[in-house]
């Protein structure tokens, strides 16, 4: 069963970083790096993101020296084919939105997600 | 710049408490994060960030909710609350709408200590807001009902079986508000997809069976075709009821994972059909509850469905004195609106039983075999 979903330029920009290496464990400063985005309007993404099951987050297992532990993202293997697909669409759409890409405007880009595989 | 940093870390740490339990984590991260940021302008924008973050989710969470709470029942009770001074009905409205407040209000903080706050989900929000929007609005179009049933001269049941209904009515409306606060709570009884498919079936089938017996009361047309259509709808509708909690059960039970025990499968496949079964009644009470306070005193919809589907009457307005023919409409279907009581009482129990057995059945693993020798 399909399920519709929309996603603005800067989750879709999160999505598309978190796609490049969907194997690695990512850090919200190294997020916000790569994709311009501020921490106020970076969290709330991942969050809800999180909530729908794209994203996975875990705490460092392990307390480094001279550094708080840190919370880590990955994208999940829904995450992946749904992401996949709103970036499909979107480049389809002449949204010109690029993996990494620097943030514009907040345009809403609607996509068709793939299946449900929980 | 360095102070001012060190103040928003302070008060980002010790605002922490005040955001829902899911979202704590999260705020956590941003303020630790800030440590890998570099010092100066980057690390306070940063941290401006995370207020903007906290003060956002610890407004909804501490003022939003309970500022759109009060408002509903402000507006319920408002409505509630008119009628002559000394009438019966006025005095159990008031009752009503005081007593199931004060429950709303108070029993999170009962729930809070033996199952957790709310789930950090947003759809634990949701069925919870929903939960309480339906039991407010049943309250609401109840007190409407009564207003004319309970109303001199057509209170005719007396004071003593009245209290009795109402005393009842607010017994099962905390047992609602406790089963929507548990299956949404941090601790929850049953699995998130549980609680999730289980409403949604409930709600769909609730609104289902009242689509298929529109006029929230048993009606009796003259012509054959409207007739006959109407009773089959009525089957189906009886069909719908029974079969949700099972479709749920057995949903719930294979999305949780049919290869646990029996056991689990059995409370999995309960829990959904205890959703399933307290979604459909609440949906079903509420809308045909209103459907007999609002329907007699919408002209243009009495004449439509006289002018389409027969002339139609409401069967228990036949058997109950007449005084107008709005107060006896209502008068009349107002005794069957109390009968929704029953479907009340009974349908989260029937849809626990159903679901369990439900589940219980769904994706029984095959026996294992013993081999033959040889093979």
């Amino acid at each position: 069963m399909g399920h519709r979903s929309s996603f603005s330029v800067q989750t879709l920009a999160v999505l598309a970083d978190l796609c490049a290496t969907p194997s690695r464990w990512r850090h919200g400063y190294g997020l916000a790096r790569a994709t311009g985005l501020k921490s106020g309007t970076l969290y709330p993404i991942l969050v809800r993101l999180a909530d729908r099951g794209l994203v996975e987050a875990r705490w460092e297992d392990e307390q480094p020296a001279g550094r708080p532990r840190r919370h880590l993202y990955r994208i999940t293997p829904e995450g992946l084919a749904v992401a996949t697909t709103a970036l499909a669409q979107a480049r389809l759409a002449g949204d010109q939105v690029q993996a990494g890409s620097s943030v514009r405007s907040g345009r809403r880009v609607t996509a068709k997600a793939a299946p449900w595989t929980g | 710049m360095d102070w001012l940093t060190t103040v928003i870390m302070t008060l980002l740490r010790y605002s922490e408490p005040m955001l829902p339990a899911g979202k704590r984590a999260w705020a956590r991260a941003l303020r630790l994060e800030a440590a890998e940021v570099p010092a100066g302008w980057d690390r306070l924008a940063w941290l401006a960030g995370g207020a903007r973050f906290t003060m956002r989710e610890a407004a909804l969470n501490r003022l939003g909710y309970p500022a759109a709470f009060a408002a509903a029942v402000t507006v319920t009770a408002w409505t509630a609350w008119s009628g002559p001074p000394g009438d019966s009905a006025v005095v159990i409205n008031r009752v009503d709408v005081i007593t199931i407040s004060v429950i709303l209000a108070g029993l999170p903080w009962i729930v809070r200590r033996a199952r957790g706050p709310v789930a950090g989900s947003r759809q634990a929000r949701m069925i919870r807001t929903a939960g309480y929007a339906a039991i407010l609005i049943l309250v609401l179009v109840k007190t409407a009902v009564e207003r004319v049933a309970d109303a001199r001269p057509n209170n005719l049941a007396g004071s003593v079986l009245g209290w009795t209904g109402e005393t009842t009515f607010l017994a099962v409306m905390v047992g609602y508000a406790a089963v929507v606060l548990a299956c949404t709570a941090n601790r929850s009884p049953a699995v998130p997809a549980t609680v999730v498919i289980g409403t949604a079936a409930g709600a769909a089938a609730g609104l289902m069976i009242y689509l298929l017996g529109p006029f929230g009361c048993p009606v009796r047309f003259t012509g054959w075709w409207p007739a006959h259509l109407y009773d089959a709808a009525i089957t189906l509708g009886a069909l719908v009821a029974a079969g949700a909690p099972v479709a749920a059960g057995r949903a719930a039970t294979r999305r949780a994972g049919g290869s646990m025990p029996a056991g689990s499968r059995a409370r999995q496949g309960a829990m959904a059909g205890l959703c399933a079964g307290t979604a459909a009644a609440l949906v079903v009470a509420a809308l045909s509850t209103a459907t007999i306070a609002l329907l007699p005193y919408d002209a243009a919809l009495r004449t439509w469905a006289a002018a389409h589907i027969g002339h139609w009457t409401p069967i228990v307005g036949q058997v109950t004195p007449v005084i107008g023919i709005r107060l006896g409409y209502v008068a009349g279907a107002s005794a069957f609106a109390a009968g929704y009581l029953v479907v009340l009482l009974l349908s989260p129990l029937a849809g626990c039983g159903l679901g369990a057995w439900a589940g219980r059945a769904a994706d029984r693993p095959d026996p294992v075999r013993p081999r033959r020798p040889g093979r």
